[in-house]
């Protein structure tokens, strides 16, 4: 009974980390601006994620280490100090456009501008990092994520052709509008696999100690909660297609996503829109504010755990203080939060590579992994992710200028 | 024992199983007549920014003069304190007084436990 628990809360979690504002607004101007087209994208995503995330909680149950700690000791410092530059600045990033997402939430119900919010939003998360354990982020966070299964709920209601749909599971080109095209297929890709959600996995099994023989919990959780997250975003798309599309609505601001919803739902369609956006936005600050913190904490050894009281592991707290201090900055002076999402969906593309090389080493490593080492089939869709990084590496950045 | 390996960067844990820091150097010494061999563990200071580059080791012994415990040289573990090197490097030796704490103990006292909710520092 209690693993089945584990298993509900894990995936549950894995919800809550998947959808964010970046595949909300990815996937829905990937329906509004080519329907069905674009759905292999988070297919490919998702399937890439699913493959991650087993190895961050495999890597972590076996070898009691996180990616981060296993990187640092096989590859050394100054490897793991460009990866930390890396993947601090793209995460940086993400959690401005996160805590941007909550202000918007609010901006929409109270017709109080997204700026007046930043400041009392980032109060908020930093509160709960402060004062909360790990389980309460965890679990309470994302529980509350669970109001954006509205978007499966208009979906449905929106009666899609599902042919027509299944066929955009197949990657096809456009006639027209190439590069803008290519750049949603790469923003879709960086938001679903985003390596801040392997740090804070593999972090989060260390954390709730995990041993061997969480090793099929694990899979179950990675399996079915990333397929869970796959089909959120998914519906977005399939909404976008159906509601925006015909109207020749882009989504190039927040409140014209709002639209999603109010199609299908017309009553309670904004409301929902605007909590689940709130609150799947809230559960990623939380998880990339704690994602980067964990990262300087176990790279440089320090004391760390969102369990133990600030004075405790003060260094890790101060990282995740000042981290969220100056995410506010830029959002109290108006920086377009559906701008840095676009831009920071790219850059985690782009940066890709980084977080993904190391992982084939230490799954294949027989002194951190064991008998648990990667079998053909995880290395060759490890071979594979890493291929797909590496183009989208190259052609992120043109197709940000180009198409973006 | 492969010392890159097996010991360089790994996580440094003191008798009460606190993480001190990771090893982010080792000093050897060389005689004229004797067999290399390593004396001493180097944790913090400039010691892992050398290995990126001498500019983010001056750049980093600035800032520290100017801010913090004002601990400028590394911290120096001797050898025969390591009692087992395997996952983790466990040391004979309490971190407190080792000095590799230092940066914890004074960001911990000059602003985490200044801001409510933060917690005392446990007394010794």
């Amino acid at each position: 009974m209690k693993k089945i628990l584990q298993i509900s809360l894990g995936i549950v979690t894995s919800v809550g980390g998947f959808l964010e504002i970046g595949s909300v607004m990815t996937a829905a101007q990937a329906g509004a601006a080519f329907g069905y087209q674009l759905l292999w994208a988070i297919l490919l995503g998702t399937l890439c994620l699913i493959f991650l995330v087993e190895m961050s909680g495999r890597l972590a149950a076996v070898s009691k280490h996180t990616i981060v700690e296993a990187m640092r000791e096989r590859f050394g410092f100054p490897f793991f100090f460009i990866v930390l530059i890396g993947m601090v600045l793209v995460a940086f990033m993400v959690l401005v456009a996160e805590l941007g997402g909550i202000g918007l939430s609010f901006q929409i119900l109270t017709g109080i501008g997204f700026p007046w919010w930043a400041a009392p939003v980032s109060l908020l998360v930093w509160l709960l990092m402060w004062k909360g354990t790990f389980g309460l982020i965890e679990n309470g966070a994302s529980l509350l994520g669970l109001v954006t299964i509205c978007f499966i709920v208009a979906a449905i209601k929106l009666r899609p052709d599902w042919s027509s749909a299944a066929s955009g599971l197949v990657p096809t080109m456009p006639h027209m509008d190439k590069a803008h095209y290519g750049f949603i297929a790469v923003s879709i890709l960086g938001a679903s696999i985003s390596p801040y959600l392997m740090y804070f996995y593999s972090s989060g099994a260390i954390e709730d100690k995990w041993d061997e023989s969480y090793i099929p919990i694990n899979r179950l959780i990675a399996g079915l909660g990333m397929t869970f997250g796959g089909v959120l975003s998914m519906a977005v798309l399939v909404t976008a297609a159906l509601a925006l599309r015909p109207r020749g609505i882009q989504v190039d601001a927040f409140d014209q996503a709002a639209l999603l919803t109010t199609t299908a739902l017309p009553k309670w369609g904004f409301y929902l829109f605007a909590m689940s956006m709130l609150f799947a936005c809230f559960g990623a600050a939380l998880e990339i504010s704690l994602a980067i913190a964990y990262f300087f904490a176990q790279g440089f050894g320090w004391n760390w755990s969102e369990d133990l009281e600030p004075s405790k592991d003060a260094r890790f707290s101060l990282v995740y203080t000042i981290i969220i201090l100056l995410a506010a900055i830029p959002l109290v002076a108006g920086i377009d939060p559906v701008k840095v999402t676009m831009v920071s969906m790219a850059l985690t593309a782009a940066t890709l590579p980084l977080a993904i090389v190391p992982f084939l080493f230490l799954m294949n490593d027989p002194i951190y992994m064991g008998k648990h080492r990667n079998g053909w089939l995880s290395n060759s869709v490890v071979a594979i992710v890493i291929l797909i990084s590496f183009v989208l590496a190259v052609i992120s950045i043109p197709l940000q200028i180009i198409g973006g | 024992m492969n010392l890159v390996r097996d010991v360089l960067d790994k996580k440094l844990l003191d008798r009460e199983d606190c993480p001190m820091g990771r090893v982010d150097g080792l000093v050897m010494h060389v005689g004229e007549r004797s067999q290399p061999r390593i004396t001493h563990i180097r944790i913090g200071g400039s010691t892992p920014w050398m290995r990126v580059h001498p500019a983010f080791a001056k750049l980093g012994a600035k800032l520290a003069r100017l801010w913090g415990p004002r601990r400028t040289e590394p911290v120096r573990i001797p050898w025969s304190h390591v009692v087992t090197a395997g996952r983790d490097i466990k040391l004979d030796v309490k971190a407190r007084n080792t000095g590799a704490l230092d940066w914890e103990i004074w960001i911990a006292e000059h602003i985490i436990e200044r801001i409510p909710g933060g917690g005392q520092e446990e007394e010794e």
